[in-house]
């Protein structure tokens, strides 16, 4: 904890922020943030979004002249069977965080959340986390098996399975250790690594509930075992009163059968849960009285705490959210009106409220939920405002229909200390510079 | 969400309702026939064949038994390159031993001997999923002898030490006692709107320089890398230059031969090597011959390939690293290990 480091406080940040911005005119300061943001130091916002940058620009193709697309025909069907994203959307991609972990085998890779729009996340977009890569599985070859404390052990095929009545639900899956780099000091520079751990999907299957029907549970049957069929045989224990009550056994995402690299062509899917109990190309269930204990429950996923003791299953991904535009990859280019936007989610249920901080946290101002607010899935937030340069700590917070508020990092810290690498959903901060160049910064 | 069916079961979602009080009444309604009558009766060999589970009370183990002694051969031969021979860890592979005592301190270590509840996770896990680029590639046999020795280089068995059915289940973790269940919420912040906080009081800190992986975004920059194998890559020419500053000997550039020139043979190889070889070849991990690196393969190539392809095929020791019998992955047939070597030897001439 010692080692958690101090800075100014934000008042006097915020009073040297508006100082360093005084000396500049109106104009001055139009022609700072055009021109400041690409120049800023770390990460230069041109390079960020990947597309073209104003110099690049054909001005033949603008108004009033007729651009080259109009006077030529395009291609026709089914040139791409099964299409892709714009060429001009290339940078729209998952990223790693390769010091992370030893290999990209066993390693996870990053959402870009700050290019989405909306609360689904595209198929080839939904982040990826594997203990021993992608096993490419013949659905044909695939087969699960409910056995244990069951009645009537059962072997399914993928075609008996997609005979059972389907469900279809929209669910955020989350890694527990997203925003995990950040619980001594911020570290990243970019959305996409303090907070892509995380997508939402509309899944489609079967309840977990009523394949364990068909099997008839004992009644001595508490705790479920899950197991993937890859390289690393990823297992885990759920409680009988979890997969009873909303764990699916899904098969589909977004209208499609599953990727490869979410589980194709069957996984587990415990909403709300941290992401590695939802078990990838799942092939085997066991009802049993007792957890397992296994590696993925005892040696990771554990929480250890500043007495050198752990907390063990914890399961649920606490009420969380973060601001999307802008950030470090969206910095604000222009003054005027700006939409802040957002994502919040809760593994307990609804979001609620979500309320959004210009100055790290003394004040807060209600932001407006948009679109669909589901059960455990990512909800949309929006504050329209104006922004002419003034500096901003910008933060959200979100409350979920518990009536959870999520934390702040000192109340996260005080209670779990610095080193027990999951489930931090604490309080986001964007330090919102005069330049409109948007840093990750820790207020405690 | 899945009302057709609640209405088949109004008990059953009485029943979650309430909560775990009512679980028992749940469950004993299961007993009913199967309502779609869909999928087929696993039978017990079925069964047996995934049914690989261990518990903490010994549930699932075999018959058999292992010594310390067999295992400290075969953990040499199949862990030693990731986990290092004391159980250290090689880069970023795991930690298998020491670390007792850390587990309050800024830096704790987490190992089987400081952090694992149970003996019986180890021997679960390396069935499962050990050794990593062989998964399942070991017999019951085999994980009894490497679960001993692991226990021992945690000195938490001794060295004669022969582990069974029943030994294990009775070994006492000595980190066994300080995991308890979430306890979680266990913060309540307050929805305030106004003064929440004193802002002269609040403090703020930026993010440490240069660990954001930049790389993906800008060309060139002195900054962490966007890929692993340029993140190695980054940290072996850091460790290059480190070395080289004091020894004073200068840096030869060395680079992979083009695909171009390659043979058929090596050609073929190149698939075997992605999936098995490059693990440690990839970065000359615990002094294995780096692909590309013709300083560290031509002692090698020198011996000439029969030589090599039996190190490879038959496994080898020697001075600076220890090449386990087809890299682990006794499943690659002797062709798919020529192949490899060929490839490896002609990229890195």
């Amino acid at each position: 904890m010692s080692k958690i480091i101090k800075g100014p406080s934000t008042r006097e940040l915020m009073e040297q922020m508006v100082q360093e911005s005084e000396h500049l005119s109106i104009s001055d300061r139009r022609d700072f943030l055009r021109k400041g943001v690409a120049a800023a130091a770390g990460i230069a916002a041109t390079t960020f979004a990947g597309r073209s940058t104003a110099a690049e620009i054909n001005k033949t193709n603008l108004p009033p002249n007729e651009p080259t697309w109009g006077k030529q025909l395009g291609h026709g069907v089914v040139e791409q069977p099964y299409g892709s994203p714009s060429q001009f959307e290339k940078h729209v991609v998952r990223r790693t965080v390769p010091w992370l972990t030893a290999d990209s085998i066993a390693s996870i890779s990053m959402t870009p959340l700050q290019d989405l729009k909306g609360i689904i996340t595209p198929n080839g977009l939904v982040f990826e986390r594997y203990h021993g890569g992608v096993p490419q599985v013949n659905p044909d070859e695939h087969r699960l098996i409910i056995h244990g404390l069951v009645e009537r052990p059962l072997i399914f095929t993928m075609e008996d399975l997609m005979r059972f009545p389907s469900v279809s639900e929209i669910k955020f899956i989350e890694c527990p250790a997203n925003g995990g780099m950040e619980w001594k000091g911020a570290q990243m520079e970019a959305l996409q690594f303090t907070h892509g751990m995380l997508s939402c999907c509309e899944w489609t299957g079967v309840p977990l509930r009523v394949l364990l029907e068909e099997a008839g549970v004992k009644p001595e049957g508490k705790w479920i075992l899950a197991e993937g069929a890859d390289g690393a045989h990823m297992s885990r224990s759920i409680p009988l009163e979890k997969a009873l009550d909303d764990t699916l056994v899904v098969y589909a995402q977004n209208g499609e059968m599953l990727r490869p690299e979410q589980g194709y062509p069957l996984r587990l899917l415990n909403p709300g849960w941290e992401g590695n109990t939802s078990i990838k190309w799942l092939r085997r269930l066991e009802v049993g009285d007792k957890p397992w204990y296994h590696r993925e429950e005892t040696s990771k996923y554990t929480d250890l705490m500043p007495d050198g003791r752990a907390r063990k299953f914890t399961f649920v991904q606490e009420a969380n959210s973060v601001i999307t535009t802008p950030c470090p990859e969206n910095p604000l280019v222009k003054p005027g009106f700006v939409e802040i936007e957002g994502l919040a989610w809760s593994g307990r249920g609804k979001v609620k409220h979500v309320d959004i901080s210009f100055d790290g946290g003394v004040s807060w101002v209600p932001a407006n939920l948009k679109g669909l607010v589901l059960d455990k899935s990512l909800t949309r937030f929006s504050l329209v405002t104006k922004w002419n340069g003034q500096p901003w700590l910008l933060q959200s917070r979100s409350v979920d229909e518990t009536g959870y508020v999520q934390p702040t990092l000192a109340q996260l810290r005080e209670v779990r200390g610095g080193n027990s690498i999951y489930h931090k959903n604490s309080i986001h901060t964007w330090k919102v510079a005069p330049t409109g160049e948007i840093t990750n910064v820790q207020i405690t | 969400m899945f009302k057709s069916l609640d209405m088949t079961k109004p008990l059953i979602v009485l029943g979650l309702g309430l909560g775990l009080g009512l679980s028992l009444t749940v469950t004993a309604m299961f007993t009913h026939a199967a309502q779609f009558g869909i999928g087929e009766t696993a039978t017990a060999e079925q069964i047996e064949g995934w049914d690989i589970d261990i518990r903490p009370d010994g549930k699932g183990l075999p018959e058999g038994s292992g010594t310390v002694e067999a295992g400290e051969v075969l953990y040499e031969e199949r862990c030693a390159t990731c986990h290092g021979l004391f159980g250290e860890g090689e880069g970023r592979w795991p930690v298998l031993a020491g670390g007792q005592g850390t587990l309050k301190d800024e830096r704790p270590t987490k190992t089987v001997g400081s952090y694992w509840p149970y003996a019986s996770t180890l021997y679960d896990y390396i069935r499962r999923a050990m050794p990593f680029t062989a998964p399942r590639s070991l017999s019951d046999q085999q994980v009894y002898d490497v679960t001993a020795y692991v226990l021992y280089l945690n000195e938490i068995v001794e060295e004669d030490f022969v582990l069974t059915k029943d030994s294990l289940a009775s070994i006492e973790m000595p980190n066994q006692d300080n995991f308890f269940i979430d306890p979680r919420p266990d913060v309540q912040n307050k929805r305030c709107m106004e003064n929440c906080a004193d802002p002269k009081k609040l403090m703020i800190t930026g993010t440490l320089k240069g660990i954001t992986p930049v790389g993906h975004f800008v060309q060139g920059a002195d900054a962490p890398a966007a890929s692993h194998d340029a993140q190695m890559e980054k940290e072996q020419e850091e460790e290059k230059q480190r070395k080289a500053s004091i020894t004073g000997e200068a840096i030869a550039e060395k680079h992979a031969v083009e695909a171009a020139s390659l043979s058929e043979l090596a050609l073929a190889g190149k698939t075997t090597y992605e999936g098995a070889c490059k693990v440690c070849h990839g970065s000359g991990l615990t002094g294995s011959p780096k692909f590309g690196d013709s300083d560290a393969w031509s002692a090698r190539i020198k011996k000439g390939m029969p030589v090599l392809l039996d190190h490879a095929v038959n496994g080898f020791s020697g001075d600076t690293g220890v090449m386990p019998p087809k890299g682990g992955r006794v499943d690659l047939s002797d062709q798919q290990v020529e192949q490899a070597v060929a490839y490896m030897v002609e990229s890195s001439q």
